[in-house]
């Protein structure tokens, strides 16, 4: 299986390095620097040595230099469990035909598992839908192609709850991409609770760009999801109407950004090659 | 067309101008939009008001504006008249037992029914009776009823024919042929007749001729008898019906005669003394005089005093009749020269067999009947509304639902395609 029309997405970040936002805990050897201090060939410090220090790692020429022992000490680098959490509920479905969101969320999804994959970091899916789909994080090659297969064979519909799914994911980086219209506040919760176990939240705010300048004239606004949700949208309405939503994108960022995740806002008009490249320099000027 | 409520429509009118009006300044649903972020917008109202060049939903305009034009015209009643033209008559003939012979009246009644003017013509005597044209001639040559002319009945029933006449006609004419007596007039004759909005106009036939001229009476009054005056004042007869008075009891000769087909009338001369006035009834006439009463032998009473006891009786022998007048006439005053009084001593002496006669009506009255206006009656005012009933309006009616029902379907088909 190919990539489809991913494939120029894929080309466009290859290369791309998207660095843990802080050293990891994992075993397995990988990209990004770990906690741990080990035996690798990257020197890090010099440390005193204390009893029960392993002698092997006793750097004999400053021991000859200095008449004191340290023990030499190399940066270890490990792999960075990464899930994209993939909101597909009906909001996501905007604007019709294109239904640019939904397209935008597949490709950074695609495209920074991508990334993350080309560093040999486990990557999986979460498609919170109606029926939450969740690929395991994987390192094996056709992962990708499992990911692309299973996000177009979604359709956005309906409702989901991404609390849940932040909970349960099994990942040290998580990357949330929704629009942030669904269980904010429940998902915030849960965020913290990530964060406080020392896994690395970003959050992609998918935002279109008829949702920040809507079409002219008057239109009786219907919330896909909630269908009783009908507002008139005229001339004067639209000002106090632009001022509520930024308001509320800009609450939203500073409260997430408060709880210690990453707020990431991406138009739908925004190559989605650019956006991956600025999520990973993102966490490259955060991190590591 | 007529419309017996012409404010409904009226209405309707108004009402069709405000629904355009509504159309202009409708408050429209916009278009439908999905947006995400509804929720931010400022939840004020789903409906806006502008005020377009033009009505919208012009189909859904068309069918309101149907729907209460044809409701309105139907509260209307609207109600399709015939084509009115010209004049229509009534012609009144007296046919009762006052009328003599209207040949002069019937020859000018021959003559403008020949002029094309739709006529009615009605024969009264107690009972009106409407006849063709065509029996004019039939009617003439009938015999006289014998029952007294109403009036009243007579100008009610032209009134009747006046309305169906009107259905067709500009102005209604009115004829009377008759000769007025005072006996076919009562008390709601003239009532009935300001019935009749417009001139009589009333040719006069001849009253029957008194019969007391067909007879001849025979008397052996003395010059101081009571009766003397009133006797007197009887034309000599012409025919050779003779009436015999006596003032004795009847004698073999006296029998006789009445068995031949005379009429003798016994009236004792005996004279009231002190009586109290009475009421004596005969013919129609009243007097309440100092009269007396005397015993008189049973029969067909001819005369009753006011308790209904009776005055004067008759009885038939052979082919005549003898006839007691029990009224004793008072010694003084002038009661036999009252015109009351001598009626009914004429009334009591005719030949038996002989109809009871009238006199002519006054002027005055005569005047009243023919009316102060000179023209004839407006049609108009003889129409009767009332008995119009409007079978359009049901059917407008049914147009209306049917109107009222394409607008609901139109109007579930545009929320349909709204929403």
């Amino acid at each position: 299986m190919s990539a489809g029309p991913y494939g120029a997405l894929l080309d466009a970040v290859r290369g791309v390095r998207w660095p843990a936002a802080r050293r990891v805990t994992g075993a397995t050897l990988g990209a990004h620097p770990s906690q741990r201090r080990g035996n690798s060939s990257e020197f890090s410090e010099f440390r005193p040595y204390r009893q029960g220090d392993d002698p092997r790692r006793v750097d004999w020429r400053l021991l000859a230099r200095s008449d004191r022992a340290y023990v030499r000490l190399t940066t270890d680098r490990a792999t960075l469990r990464t899930t994209m959490i993939v909101d597909a509920s009906a909001s996501m479905a905007f604007p019709e035909p294109g239904l640019d969101k939904w397209r935008l969320a597949r490709e950074l999804a695609v495209g920074l598992a991508s990334v993350a994959h080309s560093e040999a970091d486990p990557v999986g899916l979460t498609i919170a839908g109606p029926q939450p789909l969740v690929l395991a994080p994987r390192a094996r090659r056709s992962v990708i192609l499992e990911m692309i297969r299973a996000l177009d064979q979604t359709t956005p519909a309906g409702t989901s709850e991404l609390e849940p799914l932040v909970t349960r994911a099994r990942a040290t980086r998580m990357v949330i991409i929704t629009d942030l219209l669904g269980d904010a506040a429940a998902m915030l919760a849960a965020i913290r609770l990530r964060i406080a176990a020392r896994v690395e939240v970003i959050v992609v705010h998918i935002v279109a760009e008829q949702e920040v300048e809507p079409p002219p004239g008057t239109l009786l606004a219907v919330d896909p999801e909630r269908a009783t949700t009908r507002r008139i949208l005229d001339g004067p309405m639209r000002a106090a109407y632009h001022a509520s939503f930024t308001g509320w994108m800009h609450e939203t960022s500073a409260s997430l950004t408060a709880a210690g995740a990453r707020y990431v806002r991406a138009l739908t008009s925004e190559p989605a090659s650019h956006a991956v490249r600025r999520i990973a320099d993102g966490s490259a000027r955060r991190g590591a | 067309m007529i419309f017996l409520a012409p404010w409904a429509l009226a209405i309707a009118g108004l009402s069709a101008l405000g629904l355009v009006a509504l159309h202009l300044v409708a408050r429209q649903r916009p278009a439908v939009f999905l947006l995400p972020t509804t929720r931010f917008v400022p939840d004020q109202r789903t409906l806006v008001s502008r005020v377009a060049a033009r009505p919208r939903d012009l189909l859904l305009l068309a069918l309101r504006v149907l729907l209460v034009l044809a409701a309105g015209a139907a509260f209307a009643q609207p109600v399709l008249m015939p084509a009115h033209g010209g004049m229509a008559r009534v012609v009144l003939i007296d046919g009762s037992r006052d009328a003599s012979s209207a040949d002069e009246a019937f020859e000018r009644l021959r003559g403008i029914l020949g002029q094309a003017v739709p006529t009615s013509i009605i024969v009264f005597d107690s009972i009106p009776s409407a006849i063709l044209p065509t029996a004019l001639d039939s009617a003439m040559r009938a015999p006289r009823s014998g029952a007294v002319g109403s009036l009243s009945a007579a100008l009610v029933a032209a009134r009747r024919a006046g309305a169906t006449l009107a259905e067709h006609a500009d102005s209604l004419q009115l004829i009377l042929v008759s000769p007025l007596a005072r006996r076919e007039l009562d008390s709601a004759t003239m009532r009935i007749r300001d019935q009749w909005p417009g001139a009589i106009r009333v040719w006069r036939s001849a009253l029957r001729v008194d019969s007391s001229f067909a007879w001849r009476l025979e008397h052996e009054l003395a010059m101081e008898d009571p009766l003397g005056p009133s006797v007197a004042a009887m034309r000599p007869a012409r025919e050779e019906q003779v009436t015999r008075l006596i003032r004795r009891a009847p004698v073999a000769t006296d029998s006789a005669f009445v068995r031949q087909g005379g009429t003798v009338v016994r009236w004792d001369s005996s004279s009231a003394t002190g009586a109290a006035p009475e009421g004596l009834v005969a013919g129609g006439d009243v007097v309440v005089a100092a009269l007396g009463r005397r015993a008189i032998a049973s029969g067909m009473a001819r005369a009753r005093w006011a308790d209904g006891t009776p005055a004067a009786t008759e009885r038939r022998i052979g082919a005549g009749c003898l006839r007691e007048v029990g009224v004793a006439m008072p010694v003084a005053g002038d009661l036999a020269l009252h015109a009351r009084f001598q009626r009914i001593v004429r009334e009591l002496l005719r030949p038996c067999g002989t109809l009871p006669v009238d006199t002519p009506a006054d002027s005055g009255v005569i005047l009243r009947l023919v009316g102060a206006s000179t023209n004839a009656a407006p049609a108009a005012a003889m129409r009767q509304e009332k008995e119009r009933s409007s079978t359009l309006a049901r059917w407008l009616l049914v147009l209306a639902m049917v109107f009222a029902l394409a607008e609901l379907a139109v109007r579930a088909r545009h929320e349909g395609a709204v929403t």
